[in-house]
Protein backbone atom coordinates (compact mmCIF):
# COMPACT_ATOMS: atom_id res chain seq x y z
CA UNK A 1 0.00 0.00 0.00
CA UNK A 2 2.62 2.44 1.24
CA UNK A 3 4.59 1.33 -2.34
CA UNK A 4 1.63 2.40 -3.96
CA UNK A 5 1.07 5.66 -2.32
CA UNK A 6 4.56 6.70 -3.36
CA UNK A 7 4.72 6.08 -7.17
CA UNK A 8 1.39 7.93 -7.04
CA UNK A 9 2.63 10.65 -4.94
CA UNK A 10 5.80 10.69 -7.71
CA UNK A 11 3.10 10.76 -10.58
CA UNK A 12 1.30 13.57 -8.64
CA UNK A 13 4.53 15.46 -8.66
CA UNK A 14 5.30 15.11 -12.03
CA UNK A 15 1.89 16.03 -13.22
CA UNK A 16 1.70 19.43 -10.72
CA UNK A 17 5.24 20.30 -12.25
CA UNK A 18 4.66 19.96 -15.48
CA UNK A 19 1.12 21.27 -15.62
CA UNK A 20 2.22 24.45 -13.50
CA UNK A 21 4.99 24.74 -15.47
CA UNK A 22 3.04 25.09 -19.10
CA UNK A 23 0.72 27.13 -17.41
CA UNK A 24 2.91 29.39 -16.87
CA UNK A 25 4.57 29.64 -19.56
CA UNK A 26 1.45 29.38 -21.82
CA UNK A 27 -0.06 32.85 -19.46
CA UNK A 28 3.06 34.62 -19.91
CA UNK A 29 2.03 33.66 -24.01
CA UNK A 30 -1.21 35.36 -23.42
CA UNK A 31 -0.36 39.16 -23.72
CA UNK A 32 0.87 38.82 -26.93
CA UNK A 33 -1.57 37.01 -28.45
CA UNK A 34 -4.27 37.65 -30.87
CA UNK A 35 -7.87 36.80 -30.22
CA UNK A 36 -7.85 33.61 -32.00
CA UNK A 37 -4.58 32.27 -30.53
CA UNK A 38 -5.67 33.43 -27.24
CA UNK A 39 -8.70 31.14 -27.33
CA UNK A 40 -7.25 28.55 -28.58
CA UNK A 41 -4.50 28.70 -25.87
CA UNK A 42 -6.65 29.56 -23.18
CA UNK A 43 -9.46 26.29 -24.03
CA UNK A 44 -5.68 23.86 -23.85
CA UNK A 45 -5.13 25.51 -20.44
CA UNK A 46 -8.17 25.12 -18.85
CA UNK A 47 -7.90 21.55 -20.00
CA UNK A 48 -4.59 21.32 -18.91
CA UNK A 49 -6.16 22.64 -15.09
CA UNK A 50 -8.91 20.23 -15.16
CA UNK A 51 -6.69 17.44 -15.63
CA UNK A 52 -4.32 18.42 -12.89
CA UNK A 53 -7.41 18.86 -10.70
CA UNK A 54 -8.22 15.29 -11.63
CA UNK A 55 -5.22 14.09 -10.62
CA UNK A 56 -5.38 16.09 -7.60
CA UNK A 57 -8.55 14.82 -6.83
CA UNK A 58 -7.89 11.23 -7.73
CA UNK A 59 -4.61 11.14 -5.23
CA UNK A 60 -6.83 12.63 -2.47
CA UNK A 61 -9.51 10.19 -2.90
CA UNK A 62 -6.88 7.19 -3.11
CA UNK A 63 -4.08 8.25 -0.89
CA UNK A 64 -4.87 11.11 1.14
CA UNK A 65 -4.59 10.20 4.81
CA UNK B 1 20.57 31.39 -35.24
CA UNK B 2 20.87 28.73 -37.71
CA UNK B 3 16.93 26.90 -38.37
CA UNK B 4 16.89 23.60 -37.21
CA UNK B 5 15.10 20.28 -37.51
CA UNK B 6 13.30 19.69 -34.33
CA UNK B 7 11.61 16.64 -32.38
CA UNK B 8 9.15 17.30 -29.89
CA UNK B 9 7.56 14.46 -28.29
CA UNK B 10 4.89 15.28 -26.11
CA UNK B 11 1.61 14.04 -24.86
CA UNK B 12 0.20 17.00 -23.33
CA UNK B 13 -1.33 19.37 -25.75
CA UNK B 14 -0.64 22.60 -23.97
CA UNK B 15 2.99 21.37 -23.31
CA UNK B 16 3.27 21.36 -26.91
CA UNK B 17 1.55 24.62 -27.74
CA UNK B 18 4.36 26.13 -25.20
CA UNK B 19 7.04 24.23 -27.04
CA UNK B 20 5.83 25.34 -30.41
CA UNK B 21 6.09 29.05 -29.16
CA UNK B 22 9.57 28.57 -27.86
CA UNK B 23 10.63 27.20 -30.99
CA UNK B 24 9.36 29.23 -33.43
CA UNK B 25 12.19 29.78 -36.68
CA UNK B 26 12.69 26.63 -36.69
CA UNK B 27 11.69 23.41 -38.72
CA UNK B 28 9.59 21.85 -35.56
CA UNK B 29 7.62 17.88 -35.83
CA UNK B 30 5.69 17.05 -32.63
CA UNK B 31 4.95 13.06 -31.73
CA UNK B 32 1.78 12.64 -29.31
CA UNK B 33 2.70 9.76 -28.10
CA UNK B 34 5.10 6.76 -28.35
CA UNK B 35 3.97 5.62 -31.96
CA UNK B 36 4.03 8.15 -33.26
CA UNK B 37 7.25 9.42 -32.05
CA UNK B 38 9.00 5.92 -33.02
CA UNK B 39 7.03 6.76 -36.57
CA UNK B 40 8.45 9.98 -36.60
CA UNK B 41 12.31 8.75 -35.79
CA UNK B 42 11.88 6.06 -38.16
CA UNK B 43 10.93 8.80 -41.20
CA UNK B 44 13.22 11.38 -40.37
CA UNK B 45 16.75 12.63 -38.41
CA UNK B 46 15.86 15.67 -36.85
CA UNK B 47 19.08 17.28 -35.24
CA UNK B 48 17.39 17.81 -31.78
CA UNK B 49 14.95 15.27 -30.24
CA UNK B 50 13.15 16.37 -26.87
CA UNK B 51 11.35 13.35 -25.39
CA UNK B 52 9.12 13.93 -22.84
CA UNK B 53 9.40 11.22 -20.09
CA UNK B 54 5.79 10.46 -19.02
CA UNK B 55 4.00 10.03 -22.15
CA UNK B 56 0.29 8.96 -20.79
CA UNK B 57 0.02 5.74 -21.10
CA UNK B 58 0.01 5.02 -18.16
CA UNK B 59 3.79 4.15 -18.04
CA UNK B 60 5.06 7.34 -16.11
CA UNK B 61 8.43 6.55 -18.40
CA UNK B 62 8.02 5.46 -21.27
CA UNK B 63 9.81 8.01 -23.02
CA UNK B 64 12.98 6.34 -21.55
CA UNK B 65 12.76 3.63 -24.06
CA UNK B 66 12.43 6.52 -27.16
CA UNK B 67 16.24 7.49 -25.85
CA UNK B 68 18.27 4.71 -27.55
CA UNK B 69 16.17 5.01 -30.73
CA UNK B 70 16.80 8.46 -30.73
CA UNK B 71 20.44 8.22 -30.23
CA UNK B 72 21.25 5.64 -32.01
CA UNK B 73 20.51 8.20 -34.76
CA UNK B 74 22.89 10.51 -33.38
CA UNK B 75 19.97 13.23 -32.61
CA UNK B 76 21.08 15.40 -29.78
CA UNK B 77 18.52 13.98 -27.16
CA UNK B 78 17.05 15.64 -24.75
CA UNK B 79 14.91 14.63 -22.58
CA UNK B 80 12.30 16.49 -20.37
CA UNK B 81 10.25 15.74 -17.56
CA UNK B 82 8.58 17.09 -14.37
CA UNK B 83 10.90 14.49 -12.50
CA UNK B 84 14.18 15.48 -11.25
CA UNK B 85 14.97 12.45 -9.41
CA UNK B 86 18.80 11.36 -9.68
CA UNK B 87 17.56 7.88 -10.79
CA UNK B 88 15.49 8.96 -13.74
CA UNK B 89 18.03 11.44 -14.82
CA UNK B 90 20.79 8.80 -14.24
CA UNK B 91 19.11 6.63 -16.11
CA UNK B 92 18.11 8.70 -19.00
CA UNK B 93 22.00 9.37 -19.78
CA UNK B 94 23.06 5.89 -19.65
CA UNK B 95 20.47 5.46 -21.88
CA UNK B 96 22.09 7.85 -24.42
CA UNK B 97 20.23 11.18 -23.59
CA UNK B 98 23.16 13.88 -24.08
CA UNK B 99 20.85 17.05 -22.09
CA UNK B 100 18.03 16.67 -19.02
CA UNK B 101 15.90 19.46 -18.13
CA UNK B 102 13.34 18.90 -15.30
CA UNK B 103 10.16 21.02 -16.16
CA UNK B 104 10.30 24.76 -14.74
CA UNK B 105 11.21 27.47 -17.02
CA UNK B 106 10.51 26.47 -20.55
CA UNK B 107 11.85 29.11 -22.12
CA UNK B 108 15.02 29.84 -19.97
CA UNK B 109 15.47 25.75 -20.25
CA UNK B 110 14.85 25.47 -24.43
CA UNK B 111 17.04 28.46 -24.99
CA UNK B 112 19.97 27.27 -23.43
CA UNK B 113 19.55 23.75 -24.85
CA UNK B 114 19.61 24.86 -28.27
CA UNK B 115 22.66 27.05 -27.22
CA UNK B 116 24.25 24.61 -26.28
CA UNK B 117 23.70 22.39 -28.78
CA UNK B 118 24.89 24.49 -31.66
CA UNK B 119 27.85 25.35 -29.66
CA UNK B 120 28.45 22.12 -29.58
CA UNK B 121 27.76 21.36 -33.33
CA UNK B 122 30.04 24.43 -33.95
CA UNK B 123 33.34 23.43 -31.77
CA UNK B 124 34.64 20.77 -33.86
CA UNK B 125 34.53 22.77 -36.64
CA UNK B 126 35.67 25.60 -35.05
CA UNK B 127 38.73 23.27 -33.47
CA UNK B 128 40.03 22.07 -36.67
CA UNK B 129 39.59 25.37 -38.26
CA UNK B 130 41.74 27.43 -35.87
CA UNK B 131 43.77 24.98 -34.58
CA UNK B 132 45.11 23.68 -38.10
CA UNK B 133 44.42 25.11 -40.89
CA UNK B 134 43.82 29.42 -39.53
CA UNK B 135 45.96 29.49 -36.36
CA UNK B 136 44.38 32.06 -33.91
CA UNK B 137 42.87 32.40 -30.67
CA UNK B 138 42.23 35.93 -31.09
CA UNK B 139 38.09 35.95 -30.30
CA UNK B 140 37.67 38.63 -32.58
CA UNK B 141 39.83 37.24 -35.74
CA UNK B 142 37.81 34.14 -35.25
CA UNK B 143 34.66 36.19 -35.12
CA UNK B 144 35.32 37.78 -38.41
CA UNK B 145 36.47 34.25 -40.09
CA UNK B 146 33.34 32.68 -38.79
CA UNK B 147 31.31 35.49 -40.20
CA UNK B 148 32.95 35.35 -43.69
CA UNK B 149 32.52 31.77 -43.77
CA UNK B 150 28.56 32.05 -42.94
CA UNK B 151 29.69 33.20 -46.98
CA UNK B 152 31.54 30.50 -48.19
CA UNK B 153 28.61 28.81 -50.75
CA UNK B 154 27.40 31.93 -52.08
CA UNK B 155 28.85 33.47 -55.05
CA UNK B 156 29.96 36.64 -53.38
CA UNK B 157 33.17 38.16 -54.06
CA UNK B 158 35.70 38.82 -51.07
CA UNK B 159 38.20 41.05 -50.30
CA UNK B 160 41.04 40.07 -48.13
CA UNK B 161 42.74 43.29 -46.80
CA UNK B 162 46.11 42.67 -43.91
CA UNK B 163 49.41 42.99 -44.28
CA UNK B 164 51.78 40.69 -45.52
CA UNK B 165 52.47 37.82 -43.90
CA UNK B 166 48.85 37.60 -42.18
CA UNK B 167 47.31 34.69 -43.97
CA UNK B 168 45.45 36.17 -46.50
CA UNK B 169 46.17 33.70 -48.85
CA UNK B 170 45.29 30.56 -46.07
CA UNK B 171 42.06 32.04 -45.65
CA UNK B 172 40.64 32.60 -49.21
CA UNK B 173 41.86 28.55 -49.64
CA UNK B 174 39.60 28.06 -46.56
CA UNK B 175 36.82 29.77 -47.98
CA UNK B 176 37.25 28.02 -51.11
CA UNK B 177 37.29 24.65 -48.88
CA UNK B 178 34.34 24.93 -47.06
CA UNK B 179 32.32 26.93 -50.48
CA UNK B 180 31.62 23.18 -52.04
CA UNK B 181 32.77 24.58 -55.44
CA UNK B 182 33.20 21.70 -57.49
CA UNK B 183 36.08 23.32 -59.61
CA UNK B 184 39.38 23.99 -58.20
CA UNK B 185 40.89 26.73 -56.30
CA UNK B 186 43.26 28.85 -58.56
CA UNK B 187 45.97 31.64 -57.18
CA UNK B 188 47.35 34.01 -58.77
CA UNK B 189 50.12 36.83 -57.66
CA UNK B 190 49.44 40.03 -59.68
CA UNK B 191 52.25 41.99 -58.96
CA UNK B 192 54.47 39.00 -59.90
CA UNK B 193 53.74 39.41 -63.73
CA UNK B 194 54.34 42.00 -65.78
CA UNK B 195 51.05 43.38 -67.79
CA UNK B 196 50.85 41.16 -70.95
CA UNK B 197 51.80 38.25 -68.96
CA UNK B 198 49.39 38.54 -66.24
CA UNK B 199 47.15 39.06 -69.37
CA UNK B 200 48.78 35.24 -70.44
CA UNK B 201 48.34 34.17 -67.33
CA UNK B 202 44.52 35.10 -67.10
CA UNK B 203 42.94 35.06 -69.90
CA UNK B 204 45.00 32.07 -71.55
CA UNK B 205 46.49 32.33 -75.71
CA UNK B 206 46.31 30.39 -78.65
CA UNK B 207 49.60 28.88 -80.11
CA UNK B 208 51.61 31.41 -81.88
CA UNK B 209 49.51 34.43 -79.97
CA UNK B 210 52.77 36.36 -79.24
CA UNK B 211 56.33 35.39 -79.86
CA UNK B 212 57.36 33.03 -77.54
CA UNK B 213 53.89 31.03 -77.16
CA UNK B 214 54.63 27.71 -78.82
CA UNK B 215 51.90 25.81 -77.69
CA UNK B 216 48.33 27.28 -76.67
CA UNK B 217 48.18 27.13 -72.67
CA UNK B 218 44.52 27.53 -70.56
CA UNK B 219 44.49 30.42 -68.45
CA UNK B 220 43.60 31.49 -65.06
CA UNK B 221 40.33 32.08 -65.35
CA UNK B 222 39.09 28.82 -67.59
CA UNK B 223 41.13 26.98 -65.05
CA UNK B 224 38.85 28.56 -62.03
CA UNK B 225 35.81 26.85 -63.71
CA UNK B 226 32.85 26.17 -61.17
CA UNK B 227 35.79 27.17 -58.75
CA UNK B 228 37.26 30.14 -56.95
CA UNK B 229 40.11 32.51 -58.42
CA UNK B 230 42.06 34.18 -55.67
CA UNK B 231 43.69 37.72 -57.35
CA UNK B 232 46.77 38.13 -54.71
CA UNK B 233 48.11 41.94 -54.30
CA UNK B 234 45.03 43.00 -56.60
CA UNK B 235 45.97 46.52 -55.86
CA UNK B 236 48.75 46.04 -58.18
CA UNK B 237 46.92 45.72 -61.23
CA UNK B 238 47.08 47.98 -63.97
CA UNK B 239 43.92 50.09 -65.15
CA UNK B 240 43.77 48.30 -68.75
CA UNK B 241 43.91 44.77 -66.39
CA UNK B 242 41.39 45.70 -64.42
CA UNK B 243 39.17 47.02 -67.52
CA UNK B 244 39.52 43.60 -69.42
CA UNK B 245 39.36 41.22 -66.10
CA UNK B 246 35.80 43.52 -64.94
CA UNK B 247 34.22 42.38 -68.31
CA UNK B 248 35.11 38.96 -67.66
CA UNK B 249 33.89 38.83 -64.07
CA UNK B 250 30.92 40.81 -65.58
CA UNK B 251 30.43 38.72 -68.52
CA UNK B 252 31.50 35.02 -66.97
CA UNK B 253 33.25 34.95 -70.83
CA UNK B 254 36.34 36.06 -72.26
CA UNK B 255 38.89 35.64 -75.61
CA UNK B 256 41.91 33.69 -74.83
CA UNK B 257 45.29 35.76 -76.34
CA UNK B 258 45.29 35.06 -80.36
CA UNK B 259 41.74 33.27 -80.19
CA UNK B 260 38.44 34.51 -81.86
CA UNK B 261 36.58 32.22 -79.58
CA UNK B 262 35.10 33.67 -76.33
CA UNK B 263 35.62 30.89 -73.31
CA UNK B 264 33.30 30.67 -70.73
CA UNK B 265 33.90 30.28 -66.97
CA UNK B 266 32.12 30.14 -63.87
CA UNK B 267 34.47 31.71 -61.02
CA UNK B 268 34.12 33.04 -57.79
CA UNK B 269 36.51 36.03 -57.21
CA UNK B 270 38.41 36.11 -53.94
CA UNK B 271 40.80 38.80 -53.82
CA UNK B 272 43.54 40.47 -51.65
CA UNK B 273 45.55 43.19 -51.18
CA UNK B 274 47.57 44.80 -48.18
CA UNK B 275 47.00 48.21 -50.10
CA UNK B 276 44.15 50.92 -49.25
CA UNK B 277 41.94 50.34 -52.26
CA UNK B 278 39.88 53.61 -51.48
CA UNK B 279 43.20 55.84 -51.67
CA UNK B 280 44.16 53.94 -55.31
CA UNK B 281 40.72 55.10 -56.43
CA UNK B 282 41.08 58.47 -55.11
CA UNK B 283 44.75 58.66 -56.77
CA UNK B 284 42.77 56.95 -59.95
CA UNK B 285 44.41 53.78 -60.10
CA UNK B 286 41.97 51.60 -59.13
CA UNK B 287 38.57 51.71 -60.95
CA UNK B 288 35.63 52.62 -58.45
CA UNK B 289 33.51 50.07 -60.48
CA UNK B 290 36.52 47.64 -60.85
CA UNK B 291 36.00 47.85 -56.73
CA UNK B 292 32.57 47.26 -56.97
CA UNK B 293 32.73 44.24 -58.41
CA UNK B 294 35.62 42.64 -55.85
CA UNK B 295 34.48 43.57 -52.61
CA UNK B 296 31.22 42.19 -51.57
CA UNK B 297 32.47 40.76 -48.56
CA UNK B 298 35.02 42.30 -46.62
CA UNK B 299 37.56 41.09 -44.03
CA UNK B 300 40.13 42.74 -42.84
CA UNK B 301 43.14 40.65 -41.32
CA UNK B 302 44.98 42.64 -38.26
CA UNK B 303 48.68 41.87 -38.28
CA UNK B 304 50.22 39.95 -35.51
CA UNK B 305 51.29 42.62 -33.33
CA UNK B 306 47.56 42.85 -32.97
CA UNK B 307 46.47 39.53 -31.78
CA UNK B 308 49.87 38.86 -29.98
CA UNK B 309 48.08 36.01 -28.15
CA UNK B 310 48.40 33.99 -31.50
CA UNK B 311 52.63 33.83 -31.05
CA UNK B 312 52.74 31.17 -28.83
CA UNK B 313 49.98 29.03 -30.39
CA UNK B 314 51.75 29.59 -34.18
CA UNK B 315 55.26 28.56 -32.36
CA UNK B 316 53.60 25.61 -31.01
CA UNK B 317 52.23 24.92 -34.83
CA UNK B 318 55.16 25.74 -36.37
CA UNK B 319 57.24 23.46 -34.28
CA UNK B 320 54.69 20.27 -33.81
CA UNK B 321 56.17 17.84 -36.03
CA UNK B 322 59.87 18.80 -34.82
CA UNK B 323 61.86 19.39 -31.56
CA UNK B 324 60.07 20.61 -28.80
CA UNK B 325 61.10 23.73 -27.34
CA UNK B 326 60.72 25.37 -24.19
CA UNK B 327 60.96 29.51 -23.71
CA UNK B 328 62.62 31.37 -20.60
CA UNK B 329 59.65 33.17 -18.88
CA UNK B 330 61.40 36.71 -20.17
CA UNK B 331 62.11 34.74 -23.67
CA UNK B 332 58.32 34.48 -23.82
CA UNK B 333 58.00 38.15 -22.62
CA UNK B 334 59.95 39.01 -25.67
CA UNK B 335 58.53 37.30 -28.03
CA UNK B 336 54.63 38.69 -26.88
CA UNK B 337 56.27 42.00 -27.09
CA UNK B 338 58.11 41.86 -30.27
CA UNK B 339 56.15 43.68 -33.32
CA UNK B 340 56.55 41.18 -36.29
CA UNK B 341 56.58 43.44 -38.67
CA UNK B 342 56.66 40.45 -41.31
CA UNK B 343 53.54 38.91 -39.36
CA UNK B 344 53.17 35.31 -39.51
CA UNK B 345 55.85 34.52 -42.66
CA UNK B 346 58.94 36.22 -39.97
CA UNK B 347 57.52 34.20 -37.22
CA UNK B 348 57.94 31.19 -39.48
CA UNK B 349 61.45 32.20 -40.20
CA UNK B 350 61.74 32.54 -36.75
CA UNK B 351 61.32 29.12 -35.63
CA UNK B 352 63.54 27.99 -38.87
CA UNK B 353 66.21 29.49 -37.41
CA UNK B 354 65.43 28.48 -34.23
CA UNK B 355 64.87 24.92 -34.92
CA UNK B 356 67.83 24.44 -36.93
CA UNK B 357 70.33 26.30 -34.06
CA UNK B 358 69.07 25.31 -30.87
CA UNK B 359 68.13 22.70 -28.31
CA UNK B 360 65.95 22.42 -25.78
CA UNK B 361 65.86 25.74 -23.28
CA UNK B 362 65.29 29.01 -25.68
CA UNK B 363 66.65 32.13 -23.43
CA UNK B 364 66.25 35.79 -24.01
CA UNK B 365 69.96 35.95 -25.37
CA UNK B 366 68.98 33.13 -27.71
CA UNK B 367 65.46 35.54 -29.04
CA UNK B 368 66.92 38.88 -28.96
CA UNK B 369 70.36 37.19 -31.13
CA UNK B 370 67.54 35.25 -33.69
CA UNK B 371 65.59 38.28 -33.98
CA UNK B 372 68.04 40.43 -34.91
CA UNK B 373 69.54 38.03 -37.70
CA UNK B 374 65.72 37.34 -39.09
CA UNK B 375 65.59 41.66 -39.21
CA UNK B 376 68.97 42.16 -40.90
CA UNK B 377 67.58 39.35 -43.58
CA UNK B 378 64.24 40.95 -44.47
CA UNK B 379 66.45 44.45 -45.07
CA UNK B 380 68.45 42.80 -47.61
CA UNK B 381 72.07 42.14 -45.70
CA UNK B 382 72.83 38.25 -45.99
CA UNK B 383 70.74 38.46 -49.04
CA UNK B 384 73.53 40.15 -50.55
CA UNK B 385 76.80 38.58 -50.92
CA UNK B 386 80.21 40.19 -50.13
CA UNK B 387 81.24 39.21 -53.68
CA UNK B 388 78.47 41.25 -55.79
CA UNK B 389 78.55 44.12 -53.31
CA UNK B 390 82.46 44.26 -54.34
CA UNK B 391 81.63 43.73 -58.11
CA UNK B 392 78.83 46.00 -57.98
CA UNK B 393 80.87 49.30 -56.69
CA UNK B 394 82.90 47.83 -59.57
CA UNK B 395 81.43 47.28 -62.46
CA UNK B 396 78.07 49.40 -61.60
CA UNK B 397 75.05 48.03 -60.21
CA UNK B 398 73.03 47.80 -63.52
CA UNK B 399 76.29 45.17 -64.75
CA UNK B 400 75.76 43.04 -62.19
CA UNK B 401 71.97 43.02 -61.66
CA UNK B 402 71.99 42.00 -65.43
CA UNK B 403 74.44 39.18 -64.78
CA UNK B 404 72.50 38.13 -61.25
CA UNK B 405 69.04 38.19 -64.09
CA UNK B 406 71.27 36.22 -66.71
CA UNK B 407 72.40 33.50 -64.13
CA UNK B 408 69.54 32.37 -62.60
CA UNK B 409 67.90 32.29 -66.46
CA UNK B 410 70.50 30.26 -67.53
CA UNK B 411 70.26 27.91 -64.31
CA UNK B 412 66.24 27.93 -65.25
CA UNK B 413 66.76 26.66 -68.45
CA UNK B 414 69.42 23.94 -67.49
CA UNK B 415 67.11 22.76 -64.87
CA UNK B 416 64.58 22.44 -67.67
CA UNK B 417 66.38 21.09 -70.44
CA UNK B 418 66.27 24.32 -72.23
CA UNK B 419 62.23 24.57 -72.19
CA UNK B 420 61.84 28.02 -72.64
CA UNK B 421 57.70 28.23 -71.49
CA UNK B 422 58.94 26.47 -68.01
CA UNK B 423 61.25 28.94 -67.35
CA UNK B 424 58.97 31.70 -68.23
CA UNK B 425 56.48 30.24 -65.50
CA UNK B 426 58.64 29.32 -62.84
CA UNK B 427 60.43 33.09 -63.07
CA UNK B 428 57.61 34.62 -63.57
CA UNK B 429 58.92 36.92 -66.04
CA UNK B 430 58.00 38.66 -69.47
CA UNK B 431 58.84 36.93 -72.61
CA UNK B 432 60.87 40.15 -73.47
CA UNK B 433 62.92 39.51 -70.60
CA UNK B 434 63.98 36.27 -71.26
CA UNK B 435 65.05 37.00 -74.72
CA UNK B 436 66.93 40.45 -74.03
CA UNK B 437 68.60 37.91 -71.27
CA UNK B 438 69.51 34.91 -73.73
CA UNK B 439 70.90 37.67 -76.20
CA UNK B 440 73.30 38.76 -73.45
CA UNK B 441 74.37 35.21 -72.44
CA UNK B 442 74.99 34.86 -76.44
CA UNK B 443 76.97 37.91 -76.78
CA UNK B 444 78.68 37.02 -73.60
CA UNK B 445 79.42 33.19 -75.36
CA UNK B 446 80.65 34.92 -78.20
CA UNK B 447 82.70 37.45 -76.60
CA UNK B 448 84.62 34.56 -74.73
CA UNK B 449 85.20 32.09 -77.14
CA UNK B 450 86.61 35.06 -79.04
CA UNK B 451 89.00 35.59 -76.64
CA UNK B 452 89.59 31.73 -75.84
CA UNK B 453 90.76 32.16 -79.87
CA UNK B 454 93.16 35.04 -79.39
CA UNK B 455 94.60 33.57 -76.18
CA UNK B 456 95.78 30.34 -78.56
Amino acid sequence: MSGNRDEALSKLIHDVNSKCASLREAAAMLPTANSHDSQALLALMVQAADALAASLGKFKREHAV
Amino acid sequence: MAKLSILVIEDDPLARRVMAEHLSGHDVRFAADAKAARSALDSSSPSICFVDLSLGDGDTNSGLDLIPLAAAKGIYTVVMSGHDSEKFVERAYVLGCSDFYSKGNVQADVGRILAKFLERRERPKDGRLFAERFITEDPATRASIRDTLKYASSDLPVLILGPSGTGKTSLARIIHDSSDRPGEFVAINCSAYAEDLLEAELFGYRKGAFTGAADSRKGKLLLADKGTLFLDEIGSMSLKMQTKLLKAIEERSFFPLGSDRAETSQFRVISATLEDLQSLIKAGRMRFDFFQRIHGLTIELKPLAQRNCDVLPLLAYFTRAGRKLSFTADAKERLLGYDWPGNIRELRKFVYLLVTGHEGRVTLKDVNHLLTNSRSGESGKGFVMAEQFRLAKELGLHEVTDRFVDTIIAMSLAENGGKRTQVLKDLRISTRLLYVSLERNGRYLRRRSSDERKSR
